[in-house]
């Protein structure tokens, strides 16, 4: 039975083609319906390459305005833009960790603030954040994994980093390898690359750069079923799985560059703010008198250390404090020793 | 219907640089097999050039050749044994070769090298004796100049036992050589600009492109001269095996063989075709199989450089005029 409805079903499909062919000869973009080329071994003569490279042409320009890099303390990658908020996919590896500060910059050469979301760990999946308010260009999910081993595919990064004058660099190239939780492409990737966007020939997402073999054939990419599967995690700034594209920061590995003394009348009084240090960057100031800290009432200086210990690089502090005897708030994230 | 899961891997003949893809492009690999030239070194591959005219005019990389003794050239069957360097391009790394030949199917140029990004280019691969074979990619970012990697340089060593800006070697391949300098020569001003210091010297020229004239003053024998001195790309002067810095970066290492001199040019398109550094200095053949650049240096993995048609057309048609006055 089973067999049976597969195979009517088949029929069914290829006629549909062969109508939608004939009728719209450039299809190739059309919402639903594959890539005719993509259902061929190889491409057959003039007309298939013309076609291939007409889809091409037509999705790119979009494809590029939604590609960024991104710049972190350890160096740069890159990224691409899913939401016109300015929520970006990449790799976790580029992303390093979770609520982290980085600079992303589009394709004119705009930087803007940004801040790394959650990371899958163990697939080299990750999120970024733009915080500055805009309205971004970005691409479309393909939430179908419609894509098939052989599909013609391309490539965008800025590899190497951002250069203006030459801009993101295109590749195509077939998927010649599917696992569940990579793609392997012939698109060549080199570093820059990661975290960068990998598109059907429709200009939807599939995937995103991850690493490189040492033959020009293997470059490997996450692909969007491993997002998916962690969305509301990576959404929410989750550190998820263990390894190897991403290290968990350990246990005390954080710090807010302040030094205390107890304060006679309650509180902690702030004597010292470290240059360049999280506390001076969210505007502690010495004089401050600390209150409480992710809503626990600090009495004595042992405590802040107590609890920092129990704490890790970029999580997120709420310091409650007097200045001038008027109560404020201050949200910063733990730097890294 | 669910998705064949048994075949996971792509079979090399339908990827991108396989058989069965390549197939496709017959018409163009024919344009390649005539008018694209084969170098060799003995019997070994060393690169590619563009036949431009019937007679046997050959443009090639000029860096990939220079140190050849037994260079010969094939062109479609015919191997041609006597190759002569006409001509050398510092500015493009351009060589000009003649070979005796007759009624050569010379490249038709492309009207232009501005096509979108995603449009297809091919280019020579791996030969047989007998057969070309081609390599297809994309147009893959903005035409633009590439600056030399660590600027623009006199080409001179000083001397560190005197106060002195005294000479101790001049590089051969260096504008300093062409402008007669020599060992012991003091260098005394540029410009115009007296000079003590080498910083100085590194002060007068920082600011100056690889290619530009400096006046250059100094002495030798108590007598001073002033003479025209080509600033050259310390690329050219020096190989490019290593980065700047001395050592190779990571995605250097990741890279495979990356061309000797890969930066210091005046433009170039940028191409994605998965070729090795043997595969430089042939034509870059646009889908109708028209010449619409040059290869010219394979920069990384990821990144190839072809002069641009407009250029590669002045090129030819200034080393041509050159070699004919000669």
């Amino acid at each position: 039975m089973i067999s049976l409805a597969c195979r009517l079903a088949t029929v069914m499909r290829t006629r549909l083609t062969c109508l939608l062919i004939a009728l719209l000869p450039w299809s190739a973009n059309a919402q639903d319906g594959r890539f005719y080329v993509n259902d061929k071994k190889a491409p057959d003569g003039r007309k298939d390459l013309e076609a291939i490279q007409k889809s091409l042409i037509t999705v790119l320009p979009k494809a590029r305005a939604a590609t960024v890099c991104i710049e972190i303390s350890e160096g740069s990658g890159s990224g691409v833009i899913v939401s016109a908020d300015g929520l970006i996919l990449t790799a976790a590896h580029v992303a390093t960790g979770v609520r982290k500060k980085v600079t992303v910059i589009l394709e004119d050469g705009t930087k803007l603030k940004a801040e790394t979301l959650g990371v899958v760990a163990d697939t080299d999946a990750a999120m970024i954040q733009i915080t500055e308010k805009g309205s971004y260009p970005f691409v479309e999910i393909d939430r179908a994994e419609s894509t098939r081993l052989g599909d013609w595919v391309f490539a965008l990064g800025h590899s190497g980093g951002f250069d203006k004058e030459r801009g993101s660099v295109v590749r195509l190239g077939r998927l010649v390898r599917m696992a569940n939780s990579t793609f392997q492409s012939d698109c060549t990737l080199i570093g820059g690359d990661s975290g960068g966007p990998l598109f059907d020939l429709r200009g939807k997402l599939i995937g995103i750069h991850s690493r490189v073999g040492q033959q020009l054939q293997s470059n490997m990419h996450v692909p969007m079923r491993e997002f998916i599967k962690s969305w509301d995690g990576l959404m929410k700034a989750e550190f998820i799985g263990e390894g190897p594209f991403a290290k968990k920061p350990e246990k005390g590995s954080g710090f807010l560059g302040l030094a205390t003394e107890t304060h006679k009348e309650g509180g902690l009084r702030v004597m010292k703010v470290g240059s360049k240090s999280p506390s001076e960057q969210a505007g502690i100031k010495e004089g401050d008198i600390l209150l409480k800290l992710n809503d626990t009432v600090l009495a004595k200086r042992e405590q802040l250390q107590d609890l920092l210990k129990e704490m890790a690089a970029g999580d997120e502090v709420k310091l409650e404090l007097l200045r001038g005897g008027k109560p404020q708030t201050f949200t910063l994230n733990l730097g890294e020793r | 219907m669910l998705p064949v899961m048994a075949q996971q891997s792509l079979d090399s003949s339908f990827r991108t640089t396989g058989t069965a893809v390549v197939a496709a492009f017959e018409t163009q690999r024919q344009v390649l097999q005539t008018s694209s030239a084969v170098m060799l070194d003995g019997r070994k591959e060393i690169g590619y050039g563009v036949v431009i005219s019937a007679d046997g005019y050959v443009l090639t990389k000029a860096s990939e050749i220079t140190e050849v003794k037994n260079l010969s050239v094939t062109v479609d069957q015919t191997n041609y044994p006597t190759a002569r360097v006409l001509l050398i391009d510092a500015t493009w790394d351009v060589a000009l070769l003649k070979i005796e030949a007759s009624g050569l199917i010379p490249v038709v140029y492309a009207e232009t090298s501005a096509i979108p990004q995603g449009s297809w280019v091919m280019a020579n691969g791996a030969t047989t004796r007998t057969n070309r074979r081609l390599l297809a990619g994309i147009v893959s970012a903005k035409i633009r100049e590439i600056t030399a990697s660590g600027g623009a340089a006199l080409g001179v060593t000083l001397s560190t036992k005197v106060k002195t800006l005294e000479i101790d070697e001049v590089s051969e391949k260096s504008g300093a050589h062409e402008a007669g300098l020599q060992k012991g020569d003091v260098v005394l001003s540029i410009d115009g600009k007296k000079l003590k210091t080498i910083e100085d010297i590194g002060e007068a020229i920082k600011d100056r492109k690889e290619g530009s004239i400096v006046k250059l003053t100094y002495r030798r024998n108590k007598e001073e001269k002033t003479v025209d001195v080509r600033l050259t790309a310390r690329a050219e002067i020096f190989t490019e095996k290593m980065g700047p810095g001395g050592q190779m970066n990571r995605n250097d290492q990741m890279s495979g063989e990356f061309s000797n001199r890969r930066s210091g040019f005046p433009r170039v398109m940028q191409h994605d075709i998965l070729g090795s550094r043997q595969v430089e200095g042939g034509p870059l053949l646009d889908i109708d199989g028209h010449c619409i650049g040059m290869n010219i240096a394979r920069a990384s993995r990821a990144e190839n450089y072809a002069i641009p048609v407009e250029d590669l057309k002045e090129i030819a048609e200034r080393m041509m005029k050159q070699a004919a006055g000669k």
